[in-house]
Formats: C-alpha cells, structure tokens, sequence
C-alpha cells in the first residue's frame, strides 16, 4: 500500500454528456462480453484543468458516482479545442447507463445525455468490467 | 463474388449496396460496409442458445415456456423491436393485444417525438434519395453521423454527386455541424463548420435563428457571436434545398417540440427546408409505423381489450419503473445494455422472455431465450430506413435457425 492510500482524493462535480462512437459500436457487435467493447466504452473524456483538479494522471483509473450507481472508467484527455472545464464526456454505453438517474419526470425519457456525477481517483481500482454491471 | 446486392442492417440507412462472398455457404467477404456495418453482417461471437432457466432445450420447448409466461401475465410488456423485420413487428403488436400487454420500442426514450411528428405530417420530411440527387445545405443538428451511421456522409448527404449536384461538395454543398462538442462530423464540415453551443442551448440558439431568419436581432442567454448568427441564418435561406439530420442531442434538448415547429415554419418560409431524424437501429421507423397503423400511435401503447391506451405511462421506462408489468418478452433490444439501471434492475424480478440471434445483456437474465435468424443476412423480410421508404431484405446465406418472424408466430400459434 502507497502512501497515497492515506491522502483524501479531491471529489470534483461533473456534468457528463454522452455520445456515439462507431469503432466502439463495432466493437459491441462483434462481442459486447469483449474487451475491445470495454476499452473503447469505461473511458472518460476530461478537460486537462479537471486532470489537474483531480490530482491523476492521464489513464489513471477514476472512480465516478452519483445516487444512481458507482463505475471506475479510464480517465483521457479530450483535446477538444474549445476548453471543457466541468463538462466531461463518456461514450452512450452499459457502463453511462449505470450512472443515467432513473427519474424521468414522468415523460419516460430519462436523461442520457446529461447527468451530474462526482469524480475521484480510485487509487489504482480496475475499471468497472461488464460482468460487474449485470 | 455473388452477383447480387444486399441490404446491411447495421443501421437505419440501410444500404442497399453490399456485396458479398460466399464460399461452402459460409459469408467470407463483405464489400462496401462500413467498419460496424460488416462486423454487424459477419456475425456476432457469442450467437443465443435455445434455453430455459438456464438448460439448454429445444426451441419447441422454449416456445412453449414463452408462451405459457405471456398466458400467466396479467400485464406483459412485448418490448424491442428496433431490430426486427417488419413482418415479426406485426406479430408482436397481435401477441400485446392477444395479451393485454404493453407494447414499446427504443423510439419511446428516443426519436419518438420526432417520427410521430412527420408521421402526422407536422414536419417537413423527404427522402435520402432527394439529398444525394437535390439537397444544397446540410444541417447536422446534435446528430454525429461520422459515428452513429458511417456511410451517411459518402452515400447520401455531402459527398455524392447527384441530378441537381453535379459539381461535388466542395462547390455544390455546404455542411453545418450544431453540437456542445467538436464531434468527427464537425470536422469533416470543416473550418467554419461547427456552431459549437453550450449543453441544453438547443432551444435558444433554434430561436436565435428564428429572430435571425426575421430580420431581428439574434440573442442567447449564452452571447453567441450574433454575426454568425446572421451568416448562418443567411445561408439557410440562400438554401434551394436544406435538409436539417436531427440527432439526439437536440432531441433531449428540447422541452417540447413548439420552438422547432416556429423555426421550420420560419425556414420554410423564406427557403425550403426538410427534416429526417437520424434514428439508428435498422427499423425503429418501421415499428412506428406499423403501430400507427394499427392504433393510431407510434409506440407507449397498453391493450386492455378491445381499448388502446397511450401515454407516456406506458413507456417501458415508467411501466419497468413503477414495476406495472410483470413478464416481459424483449425482441430486438438489449435494455440492459441501453437503458439506466436502475430502471432495467426489475426484469430480474419478472419473468423475462429474449429472443436475438446474439448473447445480449439481456438474456443473461432471461428465463427463457430463444435464437433467430439475424435479419437481412441470414433471414430476410422487410423494413423502413430511416427516412420512411421501405426497404425489401434478402437473405446472404442459410440457416437451420428460425427468423424472427417464425418465431413470434410459433409464440402466437401456442397463445
Ligand atoms: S452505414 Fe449503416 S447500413 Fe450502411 S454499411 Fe454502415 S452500418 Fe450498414
């Protein structure tokens, strides 16, 4: 065990969007049991100043939560251009699905492309397998 | 190679141009899919066991069990269907009535509102057809058809030569991203391309534009540069013809369809304008029409006999919800895979019914699962792209499996 381990990780509050991605759609056709279809969905897209915030690095594991569940994704930096800060994005997949709030206000929609979560590192934790969802 | 051309079902563009080659009656090439396209023809590697409760049986049996927890349901939910030919959709819509049961599709937490609305002719609609042949100004409005439907870009909207099109897309059309994000499709519309908004600024930059498209001042909440504004809206209305993809991301961001309706009476006021929603599994479109047909709705439908109840109570996602049902039949979805949860949790509690060629997470939880043909390669039948034409699908090879269709009617015969 690291020193690490006794040091409180910083939560940051972050609004998640999700997309579409086809290489990782392809990758659920051929198997969604594989691994491809995990690497390519338990991966989340930050802002590089989110990065610093959350004391990690790039492709440390980070354990995202919210009241509807709890994942531990990959952390990456988007490089988008236009500066995110608070926003980050996951690929739609089981895995954003976890975190989607069940409340939909009645209209039966819930919100798939917008949610809140709290982030923090997960000190080394295994991403989130598909077997663990179901 | 065979001779012939196929129908891909990956996605709802259907392609109707896919070559193959088969040897000892095996698919061992796919020409002119896409990436998730072939993937989706070759097959997945976990196909379904014919099971119950686990055991692997005959699929008479598994028929039989099927039909036996449809029976002893007061309320079943006949749930999927965005992946299953036409003819099977039918079935399914008779088995709901047979049943008293609730029926949806994945258009209910989708495209929903959007198909009804051209369905009841509240929005201006046409063809993939007329895009490739007429189409001028392409608006991708929170759709990312790079990603959700691969050929979309190359065979239809930006970059085919068409009748009315003859000098390519650099000179002959322009394209439009309107996204919170810099999406692949974004690029592709290049530089100028992106109208890149902050996350639920959907319905005021859509009223935005409409102030522009007026002759007012354009104004966001969120400071858009209103110069851009103006150019944009000056570029829809030097449209001959514009066609706006609308994708999810604008869908979820509206509250209700009112400020796109004023915007599209606005557009077509001054130009000419169309809308086709970019809805994703192969034949969602096609559900909704055949239950239009027999209801008068497009999904979120409860039987009780000979009434038709409709409403967003229905929805799968508030009938699993509010635990209203209790068996569940699920074809042509995984909403294991696709919907939160914590919504999906209770069809571990019900009897739950899986019929796919695929291991899906679904049937990981099914009591009873069933094997079909998968749809346009191994079995054929009908369906409706994206864009409301019907599309006619062959099969690429044999198989000892049933089709969907067989086994829904196998499911009717024991009711
Ligand atoms: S774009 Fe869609 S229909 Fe066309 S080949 Fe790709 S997956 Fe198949």
């Amino acid at each position: 065990m690291g020193f690490g381990q006794f040091l409180s990780s910083p939560e940051v509050k972050l609004r998640i969007v999700t997309y579409r991605d086809a290489f990782q759609d392809a990758a659920k056709v051929e198997s969604l049991f594989g691994e491809e279809y995990e690497r390519l969905s338990a991966t989340i897209l930050l802002d590089a100043k989110d990065i610093t915030k959350l004391s990690i690095k790039e492709n440390d594991t980070l354990i995202l939560k919210n009241k509807s569940g709890s994942i531990v994704v990959k952390a990456v930096e988007s490089g988008y251009e236009q500066p995110h800060p608070g926003t980050a994005y996951m690929v739609n997949s089981p895995w954003s699905n976890v975190l989607v709030p069940e409340e939909a206000g009645g209209t039966g929609v819930p919100a798939f492309k917008d949610f809140e979560v709290v982030a923090s590192n997960s000190k080394g934790a295994k991403v989130t397998g598909i077997k663990d969802i179901v | 190679m065979d001779n012939d051309y196929y129908v891909c079902t990956g996605c709802a563009l259907l392609c109707d141009d896919i070559g193959v080659e088969i040897e000892g009656g095996k698919l061992t090439k796919v020409h002119t899919a896409c990436r998730k396209g072939v993937a989706f023809i070759k097959g997945c590697r976990h196909p379904l066991d014919s099971t119950v409760k686990g055991e692997r049986t005959d699929v008479d049996l598994a028929v039989k069990e099927a039909a036996s927890i449809l029976k002893n349901a007061e309320n079943p939910l006949i749930f999927g269907h965005a992946n299953s030919s036409s003819g099977a959709q039918k079935i399914a819509i008779g088995i709901a009535r047979r049943t008293n049961g609730y029926i949806d599709d994945t258009s209910s937490f989708c495209h929903g509102p959007t198909v009804e609305a051209i369905i009841e002719s509240k929005l201006k609609t046409c063809t993939l057809d007329d895009v490739r042949h007429k189409a001028d100004v392409l608006i991708f409005w929170g759709s990312d058809p790079a990603n959700s439907h691969p050929r979309h870009m190359s065979r239809y909207s930006y970059f085919p030569r068409g009748k009315e099109r003859q000098r390519g897309w650099e000179e002959d059309r322009t394209a439009i991203t309107i996204d919170v994000r810099k999406s692949d499709t974004a690029e592709i519309c290049g530089k100028n391309g992106l109208y890149q908004i902050p996350v639920k600024g959907d319905t005021e930059f859509m009223e935005a534009l409409t102030s522009a498209l007026s002759g007012k001042v354009p104004k966001t909440s969120y400071d858009f540069d209103k110069k851009r504004l103006l150019e944009l809206a000056g570029i829809l209305k030097k449209a001959k013809f514009g066609v706006i993809f609308a994708g999810l991301g604008m869908i979820y961001s509206l509250e209700d369809f009112e400020p796109l309706y004023r915007f599209m009476d606005k557009l077509n006021s001054v130009s000419s304008f169309h809308l086709i929603p970019m809805a994703g599994h192969y034949n969602m479109r096609g559900f909704n029409e055949n239950l239009f047909k027999e209801t008068g709705y497009i999904n979120r439908v409860k039987f009780n006999g000979a009434e038709v109840l409709h409403g967003p109570e229905y929805s799968v996602v508030e009938a699993l919800r509010k635990k209203e049902v209790d068996a569940a039949l699920v074809i042509g979805a995984d909403p294991l895979s696709s919907l939160p949860r914590s919504i999906v949790r209770y069809l571990e509690e019900i009897p739950l019914i899986t019929i796919d060629p695929c291991q899906t997470l679904t049937s990981t939880k099914a009591d009873v699962t069933i094997p079909c043909a998968l749809v346009g390669v191994e079995s054929g039948g009908a369906a409706i792209r994206m864009d409301g034409v019907e599309v006619e699908l062959k099969p690429m090879v044999e198989t000892d499996r049933l089709s969907d269709e067989d086994v829904m009617k196998r499911i009717m015969e024991e009711l």
